[in-house]
């Protein structure tokens, strides 16, 4: 029996006892508990007990993305995480998914900048299954020609999809190609079409044996789990996947901007949107929490100042909105508004400007403030409402920042931010001479020049 | 086949209100919020032909001005609550989805009472609001997969209420007057209409007198009672291409009548759609994207609603494999229909679909959900508690005997999104006996 003034509810000596884990320690998760582990091969695991449903969410998080590629490869992270659900040494292919739709699991992964993770979400008493399939394709996934063929396909159609035929991927993309020339944030994670067609299974090897590996990793369980059972379990089926040697990053930082980069980019469409972007700050850095707020002030909501001026006032916009880049390294602050027909992207941009310009001189409201917060709470509560989406959490910001509770961390420097900070920040971050501009008009609108 | 551990979910409690509103109350206590749902057994199938978007409008148009309170005092007064609200509109019914942080229940209860009771209608606010509708529905036409879905309903269900658009459209919403909303306020926002749903951390002792409290705000009424008619099938096969410039790749949406929730064969429908497209190692997606790689995604749904609605067949190509992952998907769908599925392929998706009914229940908001729908679209009762055991109970004989009955690929409908000049011609000779192609601009409504 622990005692009551433990933290690990007597964690720490079973896996003293038990061998080959080691328990890192428990970190406070609003009213809830993480607890950190360790197996000898440096594979973290993260645990979370929730038993508010009879299910267990299984997440592996890798720390890769496309910062880890290089000119001319882009697109492989990308590429790599489908191939990992194919061929394994003792799974033919297909037999992956079968198996886990066969026990009524959710199953899916994603790739970013920075990280790549895959999730299994099984009925509690199948979570074993994710540890399996899990451990396998960590350690044993068979890349051959014709899978990489196939997938190289249907990920070319979900460029198409996502970026091609659809005018905001397509912005979005040159917005960060603009605004980023030295650091990898500047290629999209989906690649480029001619990168993703040049593939071989070489090149998918090469990265397998580079990447994923235990050391490399972070697998979060939260849900309604038999712990104990369960670690013995993941011990078991990783412990022999031998740590590998990650390459240090070679990153160049990216040059502060100074000059405006501005361009138009024709599409089938008849209203134009404008994308404005100033560098912002890393994730981890302090002042990220406080321009998510100004952000929160500026286009948050039907009550936000840019929302209520351009869509409501003015109507020169349909939609606006801002978003702080959640990366490792300095990102974006992103303004973006979708013009109403006959309206363009100056008319937008000039609104916008004045509003930098007020927040750069004058405090906001206190009620603005107040209303700021408030949304974000509610957005960060939201983020928690599941048990995947609690697992989700907890292995992003640990792949990220290191620290699993940080979503609560968060909206306690949300509640610290003062409107003093806000006007800070402004004028740290909202600075004319550096920023990145795309503008979407209609094909065969006149250009700015022949229109004055 | 079990569910180790699966715990036997009580239905939410009802709570049998004033006027004849009706409460649902789900509890639950994992995060501190509280969803509310004001749905009201009316849709878009009750509006006017010609004021096409009326329902969503007139209930869009409560957050707009209530007594005492401004459109932007209402606007700024959820958000300070850490509140959201949005309106969901269907054919069946149109409901206020709002969520907020548990400690402020009761000040955002007394606000959307306010909003519901009291609502001043401005005109400037509705010509703004309908200007905002337009602007809204004009962006829509970028995103193709959005003007497949309005193409397809809008000729699938040609002449029936469900061939309106929910969202309204621009000439539908521009002759929207001020009359038209108070009318609908008047005759379908009223007690006897509502269905209140609550969801999450608020106490048994307290949910009904929240419920309450939003009730009693509503005006009194009646219930309306549903007269939409059985659609029909229109004989034979039809391509409607909605021809837009560049496109790089095409959606492409396969059509019939499907099912009703009353059908005796709409769970073994269900099942064998489930074999055919509703996983990731369904056949379509083998076929399609595991074999081929033309898609990323490939699926097939059966939609719900009072009355018959649609099957639906989705994949998105590039431009050059339209023609043939058109023919591969109508092969497929004429192999399904005629060979039906086997015994192996139903115990395998009765396992998912048993197995995975956790993730259908695992929040208190699915829950509520689950009873909305039951009481707004008029399903069987047990509609969703017994799932379980409907699933369980379908054979291969009885999966395939509903595919034959219900799915009719000689009386289909074929809505792409692409550019005509280069997929036209490809596609009309890759539909076998096709009866007409017609090609429509994008932004056709």
């Amino acid at each position: 029996m622990a005692s009551s003034r433990d933290p690990s509810g007597g964690r720490r000596a079973w896996a003293a006892q038990t061998g080959g884990l080691t328990y890192g320690g428990a970190h406070p998760f609003g009213p809830e508990t993480v607890h950190r582990w360790q197996l000898e091969n440096g594979l973290t695991v993260l645990t979370l007990l929730d038993p508010s449903a009879p299910i267990a969410s299984y997440h592996t998080w890798y720390k890769v993305g496309s910062r880890h590629e290089k000119p001319g490869k882009t697109g492989l992270a990308h590429l790599f995480e489908h191939l990992m659900f194919n061929e394994t040494e003792s799974l033919r292919a297909g037999t992956f998914d079968r198996k886990l739709e066969e026990n009524g699991a959710e199953s899916n992964a994603a790739t970013w900048v920075d990280w790549t993770y895959y999730y299994e979400s099984l009925p509690a008493d199948r979570v074993k299954l994710a540890v399996k399939l899990e451990a396998e394709r960590m350690a044993r996934l068979v890349l051959r020609e014709p899978q990489v063929a196939s997938e190289k396909e249907v990920v070319a159609n979900e460029r198409r999809y996502r970026v091609d035929d659809d005018i905001e991927g397509a912005a979005n993309e040159l917005l960060y190609k603009a605004a980023f020339v030295t650091h990898p944030y500047g290629w999209p994670t989906i690649g480029w079409m001619e990168d993703i067609q040049g593939f071989t299974p070489e090149d998918c090897v090469a990265f397998y044996r580079t990447y994923y590996a235990p050391n490399n990793a972070t697998v979060v369980v939260s849900g309604d789990l038999r712990e104990r059972d369960l670690l013995v379990s993941i011990r078991d089926a990783y412990a022999s996947i031998p740590a590998q040697s990650i390459p240090p990053e070679d990153i160049v930082p990216e040059p502060a901007q100074l000059d405006t980069r501005d361009l138009v980019v024709r599409k089938p469409t008849v209203t134009e949107k404008l994308l404005l972007a100033f560098k912002g700050p890393a994730l981890g850095d302090a002042d990220h929490a406080t321009m998510t707020v100004l952000s929160e002030v500026l286009f948050g909501g039907r009550a936000s100042r840019l929302y209520r001026a351009l869509v409501v006032e003015r109507e020169l916009a349909t939609d606006v909105r801002g978003w702080v880049s959640t990366f490792r390294d300095p990102g974006l602050f992103e303004c973006v508004g979708t013009a109403r027909e006959a309206h363009t992207t100056q008319a937008l941009q000039a609104v916008m400007d004045e509003a930098f310009a007020v927040v750069r001189a004058e405090v906001v409201g206190e009620d603005e403030l107040v209303r700021a917060k408030a949304r974000l709470e509610l957005g960060a509560l939201q983020q928690l409402e599941t048990i995947p989406g609690k697992a989700e959490q907890i292995g992003f910001y640990e792949t990220v920042l290191g620290d699993p509770a940080h979503a609560f961390r968060r909206v306690e420097s949300f509640r610290r931010v003062s409107t003093g900070d806000l006007r800070r920040v402004a004028r740290r971050y909202l600075t004319e001479g550096g920023r990145t501009i795309v503008r979407v008009v209609p094909e065969g609108a006149p250009t700015a020049e022949a229109a004055q | 086949m079990s569910v180790a551990r699966a715990r036997v979910q009580p239905p939410p409690l009802r709570f049998e209100l004033e006027g004849g509103a009706l409460a649902l109350f789900e509890p639950a206590n994992s995060v501190p919020l509280v969803s509310i749902v004001v749905s009201l057994r009316s849709g878009s199938a009750v509006e006017p032909a010609d004021k096409a978007g009326l329902a969503r409008l007139a209930v869009r148009m409560l957050r707009r001005g209530c007594q005492g309170m401004t459109s932007e005092q209402i606007d700024f007064r959820i958000d300070a609550l850490g509140a959201e609200m949005a309106v969901d509109t269907s054919p069946s019914t149109v409901a206020i989805h709002a969520q907020v942080i548990a400690r402020n229940v009761d000040a955002f209860v007394d606000l959307l009472a306010l909003m519901l009771a009291t609502p001043t209608f401005p005109h400037q606010e509705l010509e703004r609001l309908k200007r905002e509708t337009v602007a809204e529905i004009v962006e829509s036409r970028d995103n193709d997969r959005s003007v497949a879905q309005k193409a397809l309903q809008r000729t699938l269900f040609e002449g029936h209420p469900y061939g309106r658009n929910a969202g309204g459209t621009t000439e539908g919403v521009e002759a929207i007057g001020g009359d038209d909303v108070q009318a609908f306020y008047r005759r379908f926002v009223v007690q006897g209409n509502a269905v209140i749903g609550i969801a999450g951390d608020v106490t048994v002792e307290r949910a009904p007198e929240l419920a309450r409290r939003i009730a009693l705000a509503l005006p009194r009424g009646e219930r309306t009672l549903d007269t939409v008619p059985e659609p029909t099938s229109r004989p034979g096969r039809h391509l409607l291409l909605a021809d837009k410039p560049e496109r790089t790749q095409t959606q492409i949406l396969v059509a019939t009548l499907g099912t009703s929730a009353h059908d005796e064969d709409h769970v073994p429908l269900a099942v064998a759609n489930a074999v055919f497209g509703g996983t990731f190692t369904s056949r379509l997606m083998r076929e399609v994207r595991s074999k081929r790689g033309w898609s990323y995604g490939a699926s097939a749904r059966t939609l719900v609603d009072r009355r018959r609605q649609a099957w639906v067949m989705w994949t998105f190509p590039a431009a050059e494999d339209a023609a043939p992952c058109m023919k591969l998907t109508l092969d497929l769908m004429e192999a399904w229909v005629n060979d039906g599925v086997t015994a192996r392929e139903v115990a395998f998706i009765a396992r998912y679909l048993v197995r995975s009914h956790a993730f259908d229940v695992d929040t208190a908001a699915k829950r509520l959900h689950q009873a909305l729908d039951v009481e707004l679209l008029g399903l069987p009762e047990d509609y969703y508690t017994a799932w379980i055991d409907h699933v369980r109970a379908v054979t291969a004989k009885s999966a395939s005997e509903a595919v034959r009955t219900r799915i009719h690929p000689e009386n289909m409908l074929a809505v792409v999104v692409g550019t005509a000049a280069q997929v036209l011609d490809p596609l009309r000779g890759a539909i076998a006996n096709l009866a007409d192609a017609s090609v429509v601009p994008f932004d056709v409504e």
